[in-house]
């Protein structure tokens, strides 16, 4: 699986309520395929714009997309959420992107 | 899974309201009041959920009118992990998000997050919730704690 080992962050302004949310999501979708990540963790936005070019993809509510602009440029995955509960729409993003493979 | 609804009616975390000419930021502090009420929070503890929501826009109202007012973990003035729960007849304008629509809600769940553990229980059962319509619907149209209770009792959520 093209996830394998790599390293997930949720980003929420807190880190306190829809990251974990998102978290909770994203754990679905990869137990669904069997993917066995290195890292999948949840933090604040401000804490996540430092630590996410240590990351290989980033889920963030649409709202707080415009804060990760910096790491599409240098080829990280942003991910924004409408659902961040929506393992549906988690498990979309990610066949969009063609990562379920 | 835990049983929010058994502990929001038992701790009396419950409220309705009408929601008559009730602004956002007012509806936040009445959905918190029945946290002050047995010192879950302190009667300020409800400020720090609005500046957040006026920082970063309504992103705490999800689907189905849904709204999960909250704040970081272990928050000043958040003394227990607890949910103050809320029905609002009229639909509470949150303004609009980032994409230009519209926000409303008339469910609260609002959210103080004493404990990690805690937290992550409420936190795991209510992604739950928020997902199931049915459940949604029904507590919309709930009047008491019996109402709360028989609306989980009918709708439960299957867990994955």
């Amino acid at each position: 699986m093209k996830l394998d080992n790599k390293k997930i962050l949720a980003c929420c302004a807190n880190g306190a309520g829809s990251s974990l949310m998102m978290e909770n999501a994203i754990k679905k979708v990869f137990n669904r395929y069997g993917i066995k990540v290195a890292e999948l963790r949840h933090c604040s936005v401000s804490e996540g714009k430092s630590a996410a070019k240590n990351y290989d993809i980033v889920f963030c509510a649409r709202t707080f997309a415009k804060n990760f602009d910096d790491l599409v440029k240098i080829g990280k995955t942003v991910i924004p959420l409408k659902n961040v509960m929506s393992d549906k729409e988690i498990e979309a993003a990610l066949q969009e992107a063609d990562l379920l493979n | 899974m835990k049983d929010i609804f058994k502990e929001i009616v038992e701790k009396k975390h419950y409220r309705f309201i009408s929601g008559e000419n009730v602004s956002w930021q007012e509806a936040v502090r009445l959905s918190a009041e029945t946290l002050v009420a047995d010192g879950s929070v302190s009667p300020d503890f409800y400020k720090q959920i609005v500046s957040c929501i006026e920082k970063y826009g309504p992103y705490v109202v999800f689907d189905y009118n849904v709204a999960m007012p909250h704040t970081t973990e272990n928050a000043d003035g958040a003394y227990k992990s607890a949910i103050g729960f809320m029905v609002s007849e009229k639909l509470i304008d949150f303004g609009c998000d980032e994409d230009g629509e519209k926000k409303e809600a008339n469910l609260f769940f609002t959210l103080s997050s004493a404990s990690s553990e805690e937290h992550m229980e409420n936190i795991m059962a209510l992604s739950q919730y928020f997902m199931n319509e049915d459940l949604l619907n029904a507590l919309k149209k709930a009047k008491s704690g019996e109402d709360i209770l028989a609306a989980a009792a009918a709708y439960p959520c299957e867990e994955e």
